[in-house]
């Protein structure tokens, strides 16, 4: 997923003398983007105030060590005014905000900020210079700027920047900075895959919801996918066969290469490994289903014994110890099972247990 | 267990913004396998075929809680542990984190972020998850008046083996009353008539996307490409580069295609047998109550016997008689032991019975269809 686009890598411009020491560093790096962190962000953007056109906040993450490689994993929004004259972002609930956020997740530094526009202008200058600067900013390294676009009708796309001092003096460069575009991608890790399914499952609906799906559900759509995507293939296979399709040595080599990947056993193999571990899985399943019933049951005595008088008590311990016999041995077979032990030696057990039951 | 929902809680459905749930999984999987928890924000809608509760916003609770005091103290009779575990799965309730909650929700509100704990969310592995505190945890937040709250539980293993696990709970009405009571006695349940499929109530969960997230997941996989018919590669690497052909990220998610189910059966199988024994110990218990409940009235019917014989001496020799009912004060009967503990070791059994139910049906269908791959003479 990494932003087909290139960028110009600008060579950093010399800052002014005077200002130099307090430079923050420049040098190029690569960002990385967690979907939460944008989800946050067009979260906040449609909740902005009516009459203002774009909203800014804090972006929270990780930075290597020698600081070339960011990854932003999450953000806040901070509320700010701005208007022809000037921009007034609330620096009190910043520090506040930030504070509470690095409570919960103490691993998170401070790495930037975003705002909802793809607009660069002066005042982004300015908040840019207050997000890198000494002290509570992120200083020595450089604030990554991360802008979303969320006009209408427009494409939302992100960019992000690192900015270099410019100006002639230095109360000229306090409101001015030379945006440096930097590479970024949007990454997400092996257990946000499964939210980001259903999230995209819920894209192509017309109320933009989707029921959560039991697990059959799931499989039986990615069976249908994978025969979708198979009958496609199949599809161009059998056209470049019939000379209908222009044929690619690349796509056969390819085709050929995952074919390869099937293995090759035994038929009786197969079979017999295949019997094995259903019957263990069957087997393990209705021993679970045993033990629930078993504990069920054990309640309900144990709760309906006093109702009988005292007189039956001794007989309800009793039943009670008999019970908990057979669930101990459920659990030893259960184990086993679990463990890919012989199945038919288990397989006696539930029987063996309802025979004592009744 | 869904369709239970309409008769027992006037709560349709609850509805989960995409950002929730990116936060859930993200704040989930970085604490795990210590269960991370955290506040859900949201409101709820009134219809008229019951309430839907939007969850839009969450936030995550700091993970060591360091006024262990507050925690013990509610939990009173039940001495915890003070491990890492134990720290985190009680935060939701702790003083700290109440005060942290309410800040906040305060400053979450100057941005427009619906300012409404409808809740909260804990991790978990394996469905592992029902236990004294998350009982405890759900009833601090649903013990309040007019409340709509849930408590989310998001399953880290069983999410990393393909489908999204989240549920969603509350405690039903009955288990509120009798907990509010506090006594799990024998007598209470069978007035109560509380089993303990009845602790907890699903409810259906709806992932709902909003208008910008739409029109970005659709921008995502990025802009289709210029020319209208792609050009064939014209090598292997060629294939496995081109920006053009790179995989689409959102789906299809091929890892519930994956054959392998032994771990987490055997991890289920483990957590099973652990709740056997915990029900063992509980089943121990009873009896020695009822055993030394026996032992206690054996003695006070001979002390009664005593006394009668006492008494009936007395009379004759004309003397005042003694009390009979004296042995009210002499002799306690043992207190009979909370049957909380059981009810919810019968809940996570089948919580437990159920994921294997639902392990076993996928796996199986994989099978025969692995099978049917394999062996393609017999698949017909």
């Amino acid at each position: 997923m990494a932003d087909p686009k290139s960028h110009l890598h600008l060579a950093r411009p010399l800052a002014p003398a005077a200002i130099s020491t307090s430079a923050p560093a420049t040098a190029p790096l690569s960002c990385t983007i967690l979907p939460q962190a944008l989800f946050s962000i067009l979260d906040h953007a449609s909740r902005r105030p009516a009459d203002q056109e774009r909203v800014i906040g804090t972006l929270l993450g990780t930075r290597s060590e020698d600081g070339t490689e960011v990854e932003v994993r999450n953000c806040y929004a901070v509320p700010h005014t701005e208007t022809a004259e000037q921009v007034e972002v609330d620096m009190d609930y910043q520090k506040a905000m930030l504070g509470l956020h690095l409570r919960a997740n103490p691993k998170e530094v401070l790495v930037g900020w975003y705002a909802t526009s793809s607009e660069l202008n002066t005042f982004s200058a300015l908040i840019q210079n207050f997000y890198s600067q000494q002290g509570e900013g992120t200083f020595p390294h450089p604030a990554v700027h991360l802008t979303v676009n969320t006009v209408a009708g427009q494409d939302i796309d992100a960019n992000t920047y690192i900015s270099a001092p410019i100006g002639v003096t230095a109360e000229r460069a306090a409101d001015s900075c030379l945006f440096i575009p930097v590479p970024h991608e949007i990454k997400y890790g092996e257990a946000e895959k499964s939210g980001l399914e259903v999230i995209a499952g819920a894209r192509e609906r017309e109320d933009r919801s989707l029921l959560m799906q039991t697990d059959v559900e799931t499989l039986e759509h990615a069976i249908e996918q994978v025969l979708e995507m198979l009958e496609r293939v199949s599809n161009y296979v059998s056209n470049v066969l019939d000379e209908e399709a222009e044929p690619s040595s690349a796509l056969g080599q390819f085709l050929m290469n995952t074919l390869s990947l099937a293995p090759k056993v035994d038929a009786e193999d197969i079979e017999r490994d295949f019997n094995n571990h259903i019957q263990d899985v069957l087997l393990v399943s209705y021993l679970a289903n045993t033990i629930r019933t078993q504990i069920d049951l054990s309640n309900r005595l144990a709760t309906a014994a006093l109702t009988m008088g005292t007189g039956n008590e001794g007989a309800s311990t009793d039943g009670q110890q008999k019970q908990d016999g057979q669930q101990r041995r459920g659990g030893d077979r259960s184990d086993r099972g679990g463990r890919g032990g012989r199945s038919d030696r288990g397989g006696r057990g539930p029987g063996a247990t309802f025979a004592d039951m009744s | 267990m869904a369709d239970t929902v309409p008769n027992t809680a006037p709560m349709r459905e609850v509805q989960i913004e995409a950002l929730v749930v990116m936060r859930v999984i993200k704040h989930s999987t970085s604490a795990f396998p210590t269960p991370a928890t955290g506040c859900l924000l949201g409101m709820d809608m009134a219809a008229s075929s019951g309430t839907q509760l939007q969850i839009t916003n969450c936030f995550p609770f700091p993970a060591a809680a360091p006024d262990q005091p507050s925690t013990q103290q509610d939990t009173g009779y039940y001495q915890q542990p003070t491990d890492a575990a134990t720290l985190a799965a009680g935060a939701p309730r702790a003083k700290s984190n109440v005060n942290y909650q309410n800040e906040m929700i305060k400053y979450l509100r100057e941005v427009n972020v619906d300012a409404q704990s409808v809740g909260w969310y804990i991790s978990t592995s394996m469905g592992n998850f029902v236990n004294l505190n998350f009982i405890e945890n759900q009833f601090f937040y649903q013990k309040a008046a007019d409340e709509k709250t849930v408590a989310l539980v998001f399953d880290v293993s069983r999410s990393s083996a393909g489908s999204l696990s989240l549920k969603a709970y509350r405690l039903s009405p009955s288990f509120m009353a009798s907990y509010r009571e506090g006594k799990f006695n024998t007598e209470n349940l069978q007035k109560s008539n509380l089993r303990y499929q009845d602790i907890l109530v699903e409810i259906p969960i709806q992932i709902h996307n909003s208008h910008l997230l739409t029109s970005f997941l659709h921008d995502l996989p990025q802009a289709p490409p210029k020319q209208t018919a792609l050009d064939f590669p014209s090598s292997l690497a060629d294939l496995s580069h081109d920006p053009n052909v790179s995989s689409n990220p959102l789906a299809p998610n091929l890892d519930h295609l994956d054959l392998s189910i032994d771990p987490f059966m055997e991890k289920t199988c483990d957590l099973l047998l652990d709740s056997i024994e915990a029900h063992q110990t509980e089943q121990n218990n009873a009896q020695y109550y009822q055993r030394s409940l026996a032992r206690e009235q054996a003695k006070i019917t001979a002390w009664q016997a005593k006394r009668k014989q006492e008494n009936q001496l007395r009379q004759q020799q004309k003397q005042p008689l003694l009390d009979e009912n004296e042995w009210q004060k002499l002799f306690k009967l043992p207190q009979e032991p909370s049957k909380l503990e059981s009810l919810l070791i019968g809940r996570q059994v089948e919580q437990y019975a159920r994921q294997v139910d639902g392990f076993s049906a996928v796996v199986s269908g994989k099978m025969f269809g692995a099978r049917g791959n394999l062996l393609p003479g017999e698949a017909q």
